[in-house]
C-alpha cells in the first residue's frame, strides 16, 4: 500500500474480460526515494472504483486488498486498485515535489 | 499493473509443466519521463500483443488468475491488456512509442 498520485489515465480495448468497464489510471508513487527525477519514475496502473481525478494524491492498495476493494473475491485480472483520495498529508521529511503540480517537474 | 513495451519473445523447451504453450513476451516498464530503462520483464501473453505495442502487466494471483483461467501455474507475470492510448496530463502516450506526441 503507498501514497502516491494520479498523473494519467491509460485505456486499452484489448484486454482481459476482467479490467472491462474499469477505470485505469497512471500512478506515480511517492517512495522514499523522493527527489528522484521524472524520467526514472515507474509508474503504477491501477484500477480506480472511488473516482480520483488527475493531479489528486491516492492511497493504492496491491493483490487481494485491492480486488476487494473493487468488488471482487481475489479473482481478477489486475493487482492495484485507488482505496482512497487523500484530503491531506503531514510527512515531514517529503519533499516539495510531493505537493507540486504532476509533471511539474522533470 | 504497470506499462510497458514488448521488445521481444522468449522460447524455452525444458519448462515448468503448467508453463506448456504459453507465449512469452520480455516487456520494458514505461518511465514517466519517457526515458529507457534497462529493466526486463518476461510476463506471459494472454491477449496477442505484438513486438513495439505497449502492454499492461499484472503480477501474482492476477497474473495467474489471467494465465490459467482458474488452475494454478507457475508464472507470476501476464499480459492482460493491449494500450490504446495514455494521456499523462495533457501528454498522449499512444500505442507504439511512433505514436507518441
Amino acid at each position: 500500500m503507498f501514497l502516491g498520485r494520479v498523473v494519467g489515465e491509460v485505456w486499452a480495448t484489448r484486454k482481459a474480460p476482467d479490467l472491462e468497464g474499469k477505470r485505469l489510471l497512471v500512478i506515480e508513487p511517492l517512495d522514499e526515494s523522493r527527489e528522484r527525477p521524472a524520467d526514472m519514475v515507474k509508474p503504477v496502473v491501477a484500477a480506480d472504483p472511488i473516482g480520483a481525478d488527475y493531479g489528486e494524491h491516492v492511497v493504492v492498495a496491491f493483490g487481494k486488498a485491492a480486488r476487494v476493494a473493487c468488488g471482487g473475491d481475489g479473482d481478477f485480472a489486475f493487482e492495484a486498485a485507488v482505496v482512497g483520495i487523500v484530503d491531506d498529508f503531514h510527512v515531514p521529511t517529503a519533499p516539495a515535489s510531493w505537493r507540486a503540480e504532476p509533471g511539474g517537474r522533470s | 499493473m504497470l506499462v510497458g513495451t514488448v521488445v521481444g519473445q522468449v522460447w524455452a523447451t525444458q519448462k515448468e509443466p503448467t508453463l506448456e504453450g504459453l507465449r512469452l513476451l520480455v516487456v520494458q516498464p514505461y518511465l514517466l519521463g519517457g526515458a529507457e530503462t534497462a529493466e526486463t520483464i518476461v510476463a506471459v501473453d494472454t491477449i496477442g500483443a505484438d513486438v513495439g505495442e505497449r502492454v499492461l502487466v499484472v503480477y501474482g494471483r492476477a497474473a495467474r488468475h489471467s494465465i490459467g483461467k482458474g488452475h494454478d501455474v507457475g508464472f507470476q507475470s501476464a499480459i492482460v491488456g493491449v494500450v490504446d492510448g495514455m494521456d499523462l496530463g495533457g501528454k498522449r502516450v499512444g500505442q507504439t512509442a511512433a505514436e507518441d506526441d
